[in-house]
């Protein structure tokens, strides 16, 4: 397969030639459970990606500001910030323990010097504030320099503080916490194009907040039935419209999406369209039910659209119409007579996300043995790569790779009982303008782009 | 016939995922066990489908070895012949209750005493604390084992648990299951009066009497000791290992629409809160019964009395 048709590119004519750019994150084969990255997310201009990890840290990575001594080589992202967001808490009343695993980062639309973002852990959302210091006043009156207090008596004169530059700091602070609000685990969080609220979802329940309050928010879907017995689906993913501030989706279990507007009615459990694709019936099997699961939902970024995960296969909607998808693509569907042994080992249960290019003519989302999959809807192509340190020189092109399904293996396929299982890329983001991607690979992100051609 | 043996393995899996979760980091999570009661549910359909619910998975073929860790328990049940549909497992949903000596490692000798039902309360107790594990293992429960026979005839009262039902004849197992089946077995009929029996099968095992313990001393024993979670789970599976399989998947037969109950994933008390689910378990408890917590609501009353 040839490099996936370009999004972004004039009459489509550019084939995509990713090509390795960096990759962050410790090289030890022994990998700490903590440093498993399980969030990552551009922010709205691309200059920021911010990854969170299970023990509960944050990092963002800024882009370097092109150098016009090498004008073709794209600016890199360094570290920028890292913090602790959540911290491991125990439940005494119900003696439960909450992960400080970092469930979901979203951005907030940049409005001054300073960058937002919402991070969340299963019960927990914090709004935290990510800003410079770059300069430092000095000369006061009342404390020398280095700090110690002056006894006023004994000033003589009076000057006025100046400022001046420093090394840059970065400080994140946390602005609002929002607890307490869930009783069930906090799977996704979506912020609105009003730019003043946003959502919180779990795994029965629904609920909208506003940014500047912390101690209410407002229940705006709940599926919880009054007898707990008769449950047989949650909410998987839920996420707003990114230009109808009154619209807002969420997927479930069952592999149905529910779009609610807000305008209807106080509490959305009332859908306004629903959208399910007749399950096929000659797939079943013992585990059709768990496959049909959704793990994410996303808009496009024009908005007609929304793009779903099952665990074989990613499906784009159109708005329009509730009976079927426009286009499902298949993931890895030589994994799906071998859904006995994924769910051994629990694999089945995996989670995995996709994401838009920012013209919406490309969809990415990952797979196993570090393989992610690339679909470009003008042209039907569909691309596998794979993140590996071995593919790792400086703007080494990347090859795609094949799976071989059965038969006779040819040279450089690999076959699927050769997989690695434990190499599975459950996260992905896509530049929201420019054709650079970042994967997370376990603890390692890699960030490829596009060769300029 | 395979499909059996498919199901039958896929039964076990479930089983243990759903043990397993209850010791998770960050609580049990209710997506990841609500798709496992499917599977578990899918799996008991097909079980009980089979035109031939005589072959039983002869017990050496049973894969032995769930993939559950039975921490120290007794290896020793082997799958023993099944036989006959092998006696139900005694996984009754009641997670804490004394950790039954849940394998009799006994000898299928005749437990055939009375106690079964209460045997049966508590071994299915035992076998699963989850609460998912409960409604299925509750389910288990009602199908008699064994020794139960007579209290099946009697308690047939499970929907379809006692249909499927292991034919009172069958006792020798040797495996352990058959006395823990027995316990679970006349459960829905005996839901009230089965409850306060329940603590006498943990009395008989010390003994070494009732239903199956006498065989293993060890065995009754080791639950004894653990805690009570801990204990029945570990049975639960050891049931499954020998062979009770196909009586779970009977008594979890009928209604299994619902969601495993959450486990708080505390203490003790999340058995009580267990059972106080279908109330409301609302506070930061994931309880989501199976419909066969329904028909075991005596039980869940009783336990949480005692």
């Amino acid at each position: 397969m040839a490099g996936a048709g370009g999004g972004g590119c004039p009459a489509g004519s550019n084939d995509f030639q990713w090509c390795f750019s960096q990759v962050k994150g410790a090289v030890d084969e022994d990998v700490a459970e903590a440093d498993i990255i399980s969030t990552v997310e551009f922010n709205y201009s691309g200059d920021l990606l911010a990854t969170g990890d299970k023990g509960g840290r944050v990092v963002i990575f800024q882009r370097e500001q092109e150098s016009k001594s090498r004008p073709h080589s794209r600016g890199e992202y360094n570290v920028y910030s890292t913090f602790q967001s959540h911290e491991p808490e125990f439940d005494y009343l119900k003696s439960l323990e909450i992960e400080e695993k970092i469930n979901k980062i979203r951005w907030l639309p940049q409005q001054n010097a300073a960058h937002f973002l919402l991070s969340t852990n299963d019960k927990t959302i914090k709004l935290w504030k990510i800003s410079e210091r770059d300069k430092r006043a000095e000369g006061y009156n009342l404390k020398d320099e280095d700090g110690r207090l002056r006894d006023p008596f004994r000033i003589t004169a009076l000057r006025v503080p100046i400022l001046k530059p420093m090394d840059l700091m970065v400080e994140a602070s946390p602005r609002r916490i929002f607890a307490n609000a869930h009783t069930y685990h906090i799977n996704s969080i979506s912020v609105n194009s009003d730019h003043e609220t946003y959502l919180s979802a779990d795994d029965l329940r629904i609920n909208l907040w506003h940014l500047e309050i912390t101690d209410r928010s407002f229940n705006i879907v709940d599926i919880k039935p009054a007898n707990m017995e008769e449950l047989t689906e949650v909410i998987t993913a839920a996420e707003f419209h990114p230009h109808q501030c009154n619209v807002f989706v969420y997927s479930s279990s069952k592999g149905t999406i529910r779009l609610c507007d807000m305008r209807s009615s106080a509490l959305c459990d009332r859908h306004s369209k629903f959208f399910e694709e007749p399950e096929d019936p000659s797939s079943r099997s013992f585990f059709s039910e768990i496959i049909s699961s959704i793990s994410d939902v996303k808009f496009s970024h024009s908005g007609r659209y929304m793009m779903t995960r099952d665990y074989l296969s990613v499906k784009v909607w159109d708005l329009n119409m509730e009976s079927r998808p426009v286009e499902t693509h298949q993931v890895h569907e030589y994994l799906r007579s071998k859904l006995c042994s994924l769910y051994e080992n629990d694999c089945i249960f995996d989670k995995f996300e996709c994401c838009w290019n920012g013209s919406d003519s490309a969809i990415m989302t990952g797979s196993y043995n570090n393989f992610f999959r690339m679909f470009d809807r003008n042209t039907r192509r569909d691309v596998t790569l794979e993140a590996s340190r071995e593919n790792s020189k400086p703007r080494a092109s990347l090859k795609p790779r094949k799976v071989c399904t059965g038969g006779k293996r040819k040279k450089d396929e690999i076959s699927v009982d050769s997989l690695d299982f434990n190499k599975k890329i459950l996260h992905t983001a896509w530049h929201p303008m420019e054709n650079i991607i970042a994967v997370a690979a376990t603890n390692n992100l890699y960030i490829f782009q596009d060769k300029i051609n | 016939m395979e499909f059996k043996l498919e199901a039958h393995r896929i039964v076990s899996i479930s089983l243990g995922k759903i043990y397993n979760s209850r010791v998770q980091r960050g609580g049990i999570k209710l997506h990841k066990n609500l798709l496992v009661s499917l599977v578990l549910r899918s799996a008991r359909q097909v079980y009980l489908s089979d035109p031939c619910p005589g072959l039983y998975l002869a017990g050496s073929a049973g894969t032995p070895a769930p993939p559950t860790p039975q921490p120290g328990e007794p290896t020793a049940q082997p799958p023993a012949g099944w036989g006959e549909p092998p006696p139900p497992a005694p996984r009754a949903a009641w997670p804490d209750t004394e950790p039954q000596p849940e394998r009799p490692a006994v000898p299928d000798a005749p437990r055939a005493v009375d106690p079964e039902p209460a045997a049966a309360v508590t071994g299915a107790g035992d076998a699963f604390r989850g609460r998912e594990e409960d409604t299925a293992e509750a389910a288990w429960g009602r199908v008699d084992r064994p020794r139960v026979a007579a209290a099946v005839a009697v308690s047939d009262v499970s929907p379809e648990g006692a249909s499927v039902g292991c034919p009172p004849t069958r006792e020798e197992q040797p495996g352990a299951s058959p006395a823990a089946d027995c316990r679970c077995a006349p459960r829905p009929a005996e839901a009230e009066p089965s409850a306060p029996p329940a603590l006498y099968p943990r009395k008989r095992g010390a003994a070494g009497a009732g239903g199956g313990h006498a065989g293993c001393p060890a065995l009754c024993s080791t639950p004894l000791k653990k805690p009570r979670r801990d204990g029945g789970e570990e049975d639960g599976e050891e049931e499954m290992e020998t062979g009770n399989v196909a009586n779970l998947i009977s008594i979890f037969g009928s209604s299994f629409s619902g969601l495993l109950r959450k486990s708080p994933g505390g203490g003790r008390e999340e058995e009580e809160g267990e059972e106080s689910g279908p109330e409301d378990a609302e506070p930061g408890q994931i309880c989501c019964d199976k419909p066969v917590l329904r028909d075991i609501n005596p039980w869940s009353t009783a336990i949480v009395a005692f």
